[in-house]
């Protein structure tokens, strides 16, 4: 359960004032997955990142699985499997040794560990990767890496900010696939994406973020009959075009 | 504890599978021997040695008395020179003038005036120079004897004190070249030898988008520092160790003695050596890690960490300038070390208070150093200059 109470979040710089979260609130639920839809700039990231303790927000709090990521955020990020914004791979290490060095930084040890990692790579299917180095694996490749060490110590929330640029479409379904199958275990999935299709085919909620605040929140077809429109497509566009008395 | 081990175990894989910057590191280490082995050397045959030395004289002809003397203590006239030393010679243009009165004055018994023309401050010059002044000097006083003798005077009266010098210092200048270069290029590779992964692993990670997935781990970023900075010194205190072993085999091979150096690296000098450079090493990796985790790249972290390189080279150098130590540079780190390392290669019994307070000064600054970076690592500035 990730609780997101008006967050409130400004850049200073020398010469202007960013203001990238402007009293954002929402709520993931247990087994759900709840989508975030935003275009570029809306404030997605900052909001994940405050989310991870990364940064300090000026106002409002987070609360994961009850506990307050300021207060502990070693504990918060316990509980979070995170799939950032932005990822690296350690180029001179083997996919088997990054997963297997993430795991053990959330105390996973033993016969215990070794059997999280072998299944989280079958699950993947990437197998025939784990003992390669990372260097030279392709976009989709080192997505995968990413997404085993995040989801390695089967967290109970997970984070997961656009998992699917650069998958092939196998790829994307065994994800999807493994998503569902958490979800349906009573994990709670927060993730971000632009691909509507797949939004309105996974996501049992979706979250609509404008200019630093929610501007619509509701299941799929429930955004659609807000806006009024057939397709996802349209009704993001609209509502976040428009805010219109629409926000929710 | 899991923690702490993972993150040390990954930072060694990495440093060890990147052959390309571990070469660099301990390459300072395996060159060592070699530099000091050809230090030694020059030094021995430039101190020892009687190679002969080239001087354009004019006016050789009046004196061929001071010529043969010369040239038995091979002080040569230059038109003999060697073809492939000519140009060095040249280059050091060492000149004697010999006046044309020189045979007249003689037999008068006045004083005559033979002119040494060279570049006083050259340091190759040096050494002929000294020989030629000696010469000069016992020839002119071999003659003015004579004449006393003559006359029946005892020349012991012209020396009626003796000042006899007994150099208690044991080097001597060379040995304490040579002592002070080993000292230094210990102290060098104590701050060099870590350097290469001390940046890979921070402004590095920082570049290949790594660090932010770390630091959105469950883990302290006391633990990420710690470990990153156990890793890069403890290649350099292998380093430290590969440069000790083979100079300790190396200086085997030479007779130090004949430049009047006595140290000898046994065991308990290396010991001291080690405990003095140790900390050292950790010093110097938490101050480059401190710098390069703030750079905003990885050029950037190098051109700022490599300025530190300079505090080894520099510090000691300051000390040697300073006649009258005041008493806190036996404490501060890179000085302290530099000081007791001295007298190691000197062979003075090690102060056990000043090594222990130099120790405990440069822990603490280490200490002090890891905790400002730990605190640093979760202040936003760091994360916002991620992106």
């Amino acid at each position: 359960m990730i609780e997101v109470n008006n967050l409130h979040k400004s850049f200073i710089d020398k010469k202007n004032t960013v203001k990238a979260l402007d009293g954002m609130s929402f709520t993931a639920k247990d087994g759900e997955i709840t989508g975030i839809l935003g275009p570029n700039g809306a404030g997605k990231t900052t909001c994940l990142r405050t989310l991870y303790g990364l940064l300090t927000a000026d106002e409002g709090s987070v609360m994961v699985d009850g506990i307050n990521v300021l207060e502990d955020p070693l504990a918060v990020r316990k509980r979070l499997g995170i799939f950032p914004d932005k990822f690296g791979l350690y180029e001179r290490l083997t996919a088997y040794e990054q997963v297997d060095y993430f795991a053990s930084l959330h105390g996973m040890q033993g016969a215990k560990k070794k059997a999280a990692i072998e299944q989280i790579f079958k699950d993947l299917e990437m197998e025939e990767l784990a003992h390669r180095k990372t260097v030279g694996f392709s976009q989709g490749q080192r997505m995968k890496v990413t997404l085993a060490q995040a989801l390695v110590h089967q967290p109970k929330n997970f984070v997961l900010d656009e998992p699917t640029r650069g998958l092939d479409v196998m790829s994307t379904r065994v994800l999807r696939n493994h998503l569902a199958k958490f979800k349906e275990k009573g994990h709670c999935i927060l993730f971000s994406s632009h691909v509507m299709q797949e939004v309105a085919a996974l996501c049992d909620r979706v979250i609509i973020v404008a200019n630093g605040k929610l501007a619509a929140q509701g299941t799929p077809q429930e955004l659609c009959d807000l806006a009024g429109e057939k397709l996802l497509e349209d009704a993001f566009v609209k509502l976040i075009g428009s805010d219109e008395g629409v926000a929710a | 504890m899991i923690q702490f081990k993972a993150l040390l175990i990954k930072e060694l894989r990495e440093a060890f599978r990147d052959k390309r910057a571990l070469m660099v590191a301990l390459s300072m280490g395996l060159l060592a021997p070699v530099m000091i082995m050809v230090i030694s050397k020059v030094m021995i045959t430039e101190s020892v040695g009687n190679p002969p030395i080239y001087v354009q004289f004019t006016g050789a002809e009046y004196a061929p008395k001071l010529i043969e003397k010369f040239e038995e203590n091979n002080i040569l006239q230059f038109a003999n020179v060697p073809e492939d030393d000519k140009y060095a010679w040249q280059e050091r243009s060492i000149e004697v003038d010999i006046p044309e009165d020189f045979a007249e004055k003689m037999s008068e018994g006045k004083a005559i005036d033979v002119v040494l023309r060279a570049d006083f401050g050259k340091k190759a010059s040096g050494s002929p120079i000294r020989r030629i002044r000696s010469t000069v000097n016992s020839y002119s006083q071999s003659i003015g004897y004579k004449r006393l003798l003559v006359r029946g005077v005892d020349v012991k009266l012209l020396r009626p004190i003796i000042l006899q010098e007994q150099d208690t210092a044991l080097p001597t200048s060379n040995a304490v070249m040579v002592s002070m270069f080993l000292g230094m290029y210990l102290l060098m590779g104590a701050f060099v030898s870590g350097l290469s992964i001390a940046i890979d692993s921070s402004a590095g990670e920082r570049e290949r988008n790594v660090l932010e997935m770390l630091l959105c781990q469950p883990v302290s970023t006391l633990k990420i520092v710690l470990a990153k900075m156990t890793c890069a010194s403890s290649i350099s205190v292998l380093s430290i160790i590969i440069m000790l072993t083979l100079t300790t085999v190396s200086v085997g091979f030479i007779d130090l003695t004949k430049i009047g150096a006595t140290f000898s690296l046994n065991a308990f000098s290396i010991a001291a050596l080690l405990i003095l450079l140790v900390p050292l090493c950790f010093f110097a990796t938490a101050l480059q890690l401190f710098f390069s985790f703030q750079a905003k790249s990885f050029k950037e972290a190098q051109s700022t960490v490599s300025m530190l390189i300079m505090l080894p080279a520099m510090v000691p150098m300051a000390i040697m300038m300073i006649d009258d130590k005041p008493a806190w540079v036996n404490w501060l780190p890179i000085s302290g070390q530099s000081m007791l390392m001295e007298d190691v290669f000197k062979g003075l019994p090690v102060d056990w208070t000043v090594l222990a307070s130099t120790t405990a000064m440069t822990i603490g600054m280490t200490v002090a150093l890891v905790m400002m970076l730990a605190q640093k690592l979760k202040s936003e500035k760091v994360v916002m200059s991620l992106s």
